[in-house]
C-alpha cells in the first residue's frame, strides 16, 4: 500500500489508456468495441519483467493484494446499478435464473474439442467451467492440483486471468453486432462469475448501446452474483458429472473404447 | 487475501477513489468536482460494508454488504435513494474497472511464467469454453426474456 512507485505507475497507465479511448471497428458481420479497460490491463503486463521490466517481484504482489479492495468500489457501484431498477430486475428474473443453466454451453463445446485435441483426464478440470476462482479450488479438493485434472483447470483458470477479459469483451461486442440477440440477453450471459469479465462485456455493449447502459449494467451484474453462488453448486452437481459422462463418450468416439487408467497417463 | 485494518482500507480506497477519477473525468463529460460526492458514497458504502463484514456475527463476506447496502440505498422509494442516485449517474462503473485491470495487470505478471508453459491447446480450448458459457447463456436469456415479453 505505501508503494508509491506503483501508484504513480497505475496513474500514468490509465491517463494513457484513457488517451487512447475506445475505439471500435467491424470485423465481418460484427463490431469489436475495444475499452481504455484493456490498455490499461495490457500496458499492466507490458511492466512486468517479462517484458519491460518496469515492475518487480514486489510490484506485482502489492498490485495483487490490492485487487480485492479495488473491486469493492465497482461491487458497490454495482449495488447502486441493480438497486434502482431491481423492480425491472426482478419481472426478469425467470431469465436471470434460467440462462445460469447456460454455464453448461461450456461443457457442450469444450469436452469434445478437449478429446478432439487429444487431451485426456485434463479434460475434466478444463471444460467442466470457465475455471474461476472457485471451480480451482473444486477440482484441487477432488483430484488435487498436481493430477491431470489439476493441470486442466490451472491450463484454463492462468488463460482466463491472462486473455479471459479481453476475449469476453470482444466477443460481446462482436455478437452485438451480429444482432441475433437482444442487449438484454447479451448483458445477462455476460455474468460469468468474474467481475472484470462482465464489465469488459458490459462496457463494449455499452458504447453500442449507450441509452440501455444502465439496465444492461445492472443486468450483467445481477446475473454476475447469481453466478457466484450457484456456480459451484452448478459445478458440483451438474457440469462435473455431465463433463464425466460427456468424456466418455468422446473418448469411444475417437479410440472406439472408454480409455484405461494406463491409457490415460 | 491479505487483511487491511479499517484504517489502511480507508486509505487504500481513497487513493483508488482518486486514480478512478483519472480515468472518470478523462472518459466522460462530467467535471472531476461533479464527480467527487459519488465517489465518496461509493467509499462510505464500502468503508461500512467491510466494517460489517467484520464485526457482524455469521462471517458474511464484506462484499455480500457492500452489493446490499449500494441496493438499498438506491432502491426507488428509499429515503435519499434520489440524491444518491443523482450522484452515482456522475461515477461511471467502466472507469472503475479501468483502475482495477491497471493493478490486475501488474499482478499477472507473476502468472506469466505458468502461462507461456501452457499448452496451445489449453488457449483454444480456453477460447472456445469462455465462447460456450456466454452464447449458452445468451440463448437461454433470449428465449426466456422473449417469452416472458420482456424483449
Amino acid at each position: 500500500m505505501k508503494n508509491i512507485k506503483l501508484h504513480i505507475l497505475v496513474a500514468i497507465m490509465i491517463a494513457i489508456a484513457e488517451v487512447i479511448g475506445v475505439k471500435s471497428f467491424k470485423i465481418g458481420p460484427g463490431k469489436v468495441v475495444l475499452l481504455p479497460m484493456l490498455y490499461a490491463l495490457i500496458l499492466g503486463v507490458l511492466t512486468t519483467p517479462s517484458f519491460l521490466k518496469i515492475t518487480k517481484q514486489k510490484d506485482m504482489e502489492d498490485a495483487g493484494s490490492l485487487i480485492g479492495l479495488t473491486l469493492m468500489l465497482l461491487m458497490a457501484r454495482y449495488g447502486t446499478l441493480v438497486g434502482p431498477t431491481l423492480p425491472k430486475i426482478i419481472s426478469s428474473s425467470p431469465a436471470l435464473i434460467l440462462q445460469e443453466f447456460g454455464n453448461l454451453g461450456t461443457v457442450l463445446l469444450g469436452v469434445p474439442l478437449a478429446v478432439a485435441l487429444g487431451l485426456k483426464r485434463e479434460t475434466i478440470g478444463a471444460a467442466h467451467s470457465v475455471a474461476r476462482e472457485p471451480n480451482v479450488a473444486l477440482i484441487g479438493e477432488r483430484f488435487g492440483l498436481d493430477s491431470p485434472e489439476g493441470r486442466g483447470v490451472m491450463g484454463v483458470y492462468i488463460s482466463g486471468t491472462v486473455f479471459g477479459t479481453i476475449f469476453v469483451g470482444l466477443m460481446a461486442s462482436f455478437l452485438a453486432g451480429l444482432g441475433i440477440f437482444h442487449p438484454y440477453a447479451l448483458a445477462m450471459a455476460a455474468g460469468v462469475g468474474s467481475a472484470s469479465m462482465m464489465t469488459a462485456a458490459v462496457g463494449s455493449l455499452s458504447v453500442i448501446y449507450p441509452e440501455l447502459a444502465d439496465q444492461m449494467a445492472a443486468f450483467g451484474a445481477a446475473s454476475n452474483m447469481l453466478s457466484g453462488l450457484d456456480g459451484l453448486y452448478m459445478s458440483i452437481w451438474l457440469a462435473l458429472p455431465m463433463t464425466e459422462f460427456l468424456y466418455k463418450k468422446c473418448c469411444i468416439l475417437k479410440y472406439g473404447h472408454v480409455l484405461t487408467k494406463e491409457e490415460e497417463q | 487475501m491479505k487483511e487491511y485494518s479499517l484504517g489502511e482500507t480507508l486509505v487504500i480506497l481513497l487513493l483508488m477513489g482518486a486514480l478512478s477519477m483519472i480515468s472518470n473525468t478523462m472518459s466522460s463529460k462530467v467535471g472531476i468536482m461533479e464527480a467527487i460526492p459519488g465517489m465518496l458514497i461509493l467509499i462510505a458504502i464500502c468503508m461500512a460494508g467491510i466494517a460489517l463484514g467484520k464485526y457482524m456475527p455469521g462471517h458474511i463476506p464484506g462484499v455480500a454488504y457492500v452489493v446490499t447496502l449500494g441496493c438499498i440505498l438506491t432502491y426507488p422509494g428509499f429515503p435519499g435513494s434520489d440524491i444518491i442516485n443523482f450522484y452515482m449517474k456522475k461515477v461511471g462503473f467502466v472507469a472503475l474497472c479501468t483502475v482495477i485491470l491497471a493493478y490486475a495487470g501488474v499482478s499477472i505478471g507473476k502468472d506469466m511464467e505458468a502461462f507461456k508453459h501452457t499448452g496451445w491447446r489449453i488457449m483454444i480450448l480456453s477460447c472456445v469454453i469462455f465462447m460456450g458459457t456466454y452464447l449458452g447463456s445468451a440463448i437461454i436469456a433470449q428465449v426466456i426474456l422473449k417469452l416472458i415479453g420482456q424483449i
